[in-house]
């Protein structure tokens, strides 16, 4: 008598080789009811309706028109500063979180600072938003601490163009939490470099330069660049930061579908929807990126 | 001159004396191996060699040259890890060529040797395939290519069949050994398994909590160990305090009964307490002829172990185990028989306790 | 060497940015800030939220995984794709699709401030599902849950029993993290509340910084303090058990 033993079918589950009489299939999906009932309605339901309205014309036939109209200027320089900041942020905090994880983890610093640094990143990263907002204006607002110490010395922030409502301000806010997350994230990666590798280097005649250079560096590179993309995507997605920082009036793709969502600022509802659509749309390539290059580096570093 | 010369190398951790006072002198082409227990010190020791740690004190020279304090990536010695340590994200041929590449060799070079040395570990159809991609028996044969490819001045192996199955092992090791003959590379082999070191090593160092115990070929540590730790380590045999009757005429007694031993005892007084140790095998029963060292025995248990019935038999108060050759034909004792067993004195093995 | 000098500029933004708080009137601001008449309805409505998003969060990822894990294993791949539809989705587009699809019949939910509460709440359980369900996995992973109820089948328990005696309790650090995490998060969320006219303790920051001047520093210095707590905790209740990856966003 054939016994099955691995199951491919939801429906009958093996124990020790025997065949168990299947379960009610209904019982079991029930279980998961919930799950997906909250999700269909919170979460793809949403999405689901603007991707259906975003087709919609202003006569209320389908029409790519919005799509299109996604060029326009109002559209496109909120995007690109978005892009702009993104990047920015992606790259400066990437390089800079990579360097504060290695040290942190191969520096040859007591284990404190690990443990310190770890718990900060976790604090910092999730203090986006309103309070992260406030502290900045505290510290580089126009009466800021620090622009009053630049003052002291005779130098005035803002009138040399300097000002934290702008880029260059955004992206020192933004950094605040991209920096921890970068670190968080690539220091599993970081911990995965045997410490074997490198002897063996050394062990063939390696300098420390060229064990990175050829072993080090390759081996971290997917995980590096799959947490910059991360990165892009978080800074491109942000809101609560921004929104507190300036009122909601800066030129910030987030920030125009917010304008939006309390008034018809396009003119266009279906424009609106679009704008929403894409902002969805690099997301999720960014996430899918991030996770094709995470499953590469977790082969190797296995 | 020896070719690598390790004289009085301690190393110490904090208050720790990891390694303690290790003296060693390898001609070239020998295949020594560092045989104990873990924590015994011998993959310190090793990875001093190597250049991973740097001794407290004492000298090691290679070659005439001095090179106890030199960084790792100057001493030309190949080190082979019990992880493999494989790179991955190089294929097996960039891997084996990392050291020439590192060392600026031309790319014709780099590519003959890297093609000599996958032949000599018989990879060749897996040259362009990636760490992952194999076997833990593959990865250390590239391993190996990978350390003999800078022709080394010594082989360095730390426990590497350690982490692969058992038919591996054995396999791996004797490819191994022939390799190290064919090439004449001087080689120190860790490891904590007595059978691997007993079947390839010219000689053999055991050790014991940072402290050289014994240094022989295998033949001699096995037959004539010299401390009790070595003789418990190495191979099984029947451990047993004695007192020593006569130390002109070398006879101990175990629990009344008495043996004679081949060790010259003369330097011990009557009545000093002795550990002695028999080797199962070295125990048969006594036919009619005997006459040194016949006692009386009874058999206490009976176990077939396959190749060998390992019977287990009462003299005096100590159980003893004796190991047969299974014979189908041989007719074995019962439970509870009394019956008489023998030993050579060259058997009878006295150790300081 | 190194590592002083870049955990200078990021304990000096956060030293700086307490200065800043503390300013002229010192625990003055802290004084006026709880005085508030709006504050304390705003933080406990937060309060209340995040404990009733919690309470369904765990209702329903539990289960969830559990059954993911024992049953149904071919759907992981698509419950693991849902918990991470947050963050593919942001916050600000999210909330702008729930107010299109809930404003008009239908479903029309957001007639009233409590119907919208609701609605808000469903959302928040839905944002803490990444966080919940890696908890739980990682937790359900470490105690190897196909033996204990294989264990716990044969001496004859039914799935209720199973799921509340022997899964809840071994799941008690796992689940205490994800906690601890959504409640950081409800606490703080800006974005959802404000669009959805609610008025929880993000939107009432947000007003603070346009009205008062020092309030909102001390207000800043509260909200960090709190996550630092959470944080804290989840950190020191991890360590004994299993270790957590903690994904953070942005928002």
């Amino acid at each position: 008598m054939k016994t099955n033993s691995a199951n491919s079918q939801s429906v009958n589950s093996t124990v020790g080789g025997a065949l168990r009489p299947p379960r009610t299939p209904i019982r079991h999906w029930l279980g998961l009811l919930p799950f997906f009932v909250f999700s269909g309605l919170f979460l793809i339901g949403p999405t689901l309706i603007l991707a259906y309205r975003s087709f919609e014309g202003l006569d209320g036939g389908l029409t790519l028109n919005n799509y299109r109209q996604l060029a326009s200027d109002t559209v496109m320089n909120s995007y690109g500063m978005s892009i702009k900041i993104s990047l920015t942020t992606a790259i400066l905090g990437g390089l800079i979180g990579f360097l504060v994880a290695w040290v942190v983890s191969m520096g040859g610093l007591p284990p404190r600072f690990r443990l310190i640094t770890t718990t900060f990143s976790g604090v910092a990263a999730n203090f986006a938003g309103v309070p992260l907002a406030s502290a900045f204006v505290f510290t580089l607002g126009r009466v800021g601490l620090i622009t009053a110490l630049f003052k002291v010395f005779g130098v005035n922030l803002y009138k040399s163009g300097f000002s934290l409502y702008s880029f260059l301000g955004l992206t020192l806010v933004y950094l605040y939490f991209q920096i921890p997350l970068m670190v968080l994230t690539i220091l599993p990666a970081l911990d995965g470099l045997k410490r074997e590798w490198r002897e063996a280097a050394e062990n063939l005649g390696a300098t420390q330069i060229q064990y990175w250079r050829y072993v080090a560096l390759p081996v971290l590179t997917p995980s590096i660049l799959g947490t910059m993309i991360l990165l892009f995507g978080n800074s491109f997605g942000a809101h609560a930061t921004a929104y507190a920082l300036t009122g909601g009036l800066f030129d910030l793709a987030t920030l125009l579908i917010g304008r939006q969502i309390s008034g018809d600022v396009l003119h266009n509802p279906g424009l609106g929807y679009a704008v929403a659509m894409g902002m969805v749309m690099i997301m999720a390539s960014s996430i899918f990126i991030y996770s094709i290059l995470q499953r590469r580096s977790e082969r190797w570093l296995k | 001159m020896s070719y690598l010369s390790i004289s009085h190398v301690t190393k110490q951790f904090g208050d720790t004396v990891v390694v303690d006072d290790f003296n060693l002198e390898i001609e070239k082409g020998e295949f020594v191996s560092f045989l104990g227990p873990s924590g015994c010190g011998k993959t310190t020791t090793l990875r001093m060699v190597a250049g991973f740690e740097i001794p407290t004190s004492g000298k090691i020279l290679l070659d005439g040259a001095d090179i106890t304090d030199k960084a790792p990536n100057q001493r030309n010695v190949g080190m082979i890890f019990q992880s493999y340590a494989l790179f991955p994200n190089m294929t097996v041929a960039q891997n084996i060529g990392f050291g020439l590449r590192v060392r600026k060799e031309s790319k014709e070079m780099i590519s003959q040797r890297v093609d000599e040395m996958i032949s000599l570990i018989n990879l060749e159809k897996h040259a362009t395939k990636y760490p992952y991609q194999l076997s833990g028996g593959q990865q250390q044969r590239v391993s190996l290519a990978r350390a003999l490819a800078i022709h080394p001045q010594v082989l360095l192996l730390d426990e590497p069949l350690s982490a692969l199955d058992a038919k591996i092992r054995v396999s791996l090791r004797a490819e191994i050994r022939a390799i190290q003959k064919k090439l004449g590379i001087t080689a120190i082999f860790v490891t904590h398994d007595q059978e691997e070191a007993l079947s390839i090593s010219d000689r053999i160092v055991v050790m014991n909590s940072g402290l050289m115990e014994q240094v022989g070929t295998p033949f001699e540590i096995y037959n004539f160990p010299t401390t009790v730790f070595s003789a418990n380590f190495v191979g099984s045999l029947n451990n047993a305090s004695a007192e020593v009757v006569d130390p002109a005429l070398s006879l101990i007694s175990i629990d009344g009964v008495q043996f004679e031993s081949a060790v010259d005892l003369k330097e011990r007084k009557k009545g000093d307490k002795v550990r002695v140790a028999i080797r199962p095998e070295r125990l048969s029963f006594a036919a009619e002829q005997e006459k040194a060292n016949v006692v009386d025995a009874t058999i206490e248990n009976i176990t077939f172990l396959g190749s060998v019935v390992r019977i287990r038999v009462k003299i005096g108060d100590t159980n003893f185990n004796m190991d047969t050759f299974n014979n189908p034909f041989l007719e074995l004792p019962k439970i509870g028989d009394k019956s008489q067993v023998t030993c050579s004195k060259e058997a009878v093995l006295v150790l300081d306790d | 060497m190194v590592s002083l000098y870049f955990l200078i500029p990021l304990a000096a933004t956060f030293y700086w940015s307490l200065r800043g708080a503390k300013d002229v009137l010192g625990f003055e601001a802290y004084r006026k800030l709880f005085a508030d008449t709006n504050f304390l309805p705003a933080f406990s409505q937060s309060i209340v939220n995040a404990v009733a998003t919690i309470f369904l969060s765990l209702i329903i990822v539990v289960p969830t995984a559990y059954w993911v894990t024992l049953r149904l294993p071919k759907l992981r791949p698509v419950v693991e794709f849902i918990t991470l539809l947050p963050f593919v989705i942001p916050a600000v587009v999210l909330v702008f699709g729930i107010i299109r699809l809930y404003s008009s019949p239908p479903f029309l939910f957001t007639a009233t401030y409590n119907s919208s509460r609701i609605v808000l709440i469903c959302v928040y359980v839905c944002l803490s599902f990444p966080y919940m369900f890696r908890s739980v996995d990682n937790g359900l992973r470490a105690i190897d849950v196909r033996t204990l109820t294989e264990a716990a089948q044969s001496l004859g328990a039914n799935w209720v029993t199973i799921l509340f005696r022997v899964i809840f309790p071994n799941l008690r650090v796992a689940l205490l993290s994800g906690a601890l995490l959504t409640f950081a998060i409800v606490i703080g969320e800006l974005t959802i509340a404000l669009y959805m006219a609610q008025h929880t303790l993000g939107p009432y920051m947000s007003d603070l910084t346009r009205s008062k001047v020092y309030e909102p520093s001390a207000m800043a210095i509260v909200a960090f303090a709190i996550t630092w707590a959470a944080m804290g905790i989840i950190d020191f209740v991890g360590r004994g058990a299993t270790r957590h990856v903690q994904m953070v966003e942005a928002d």
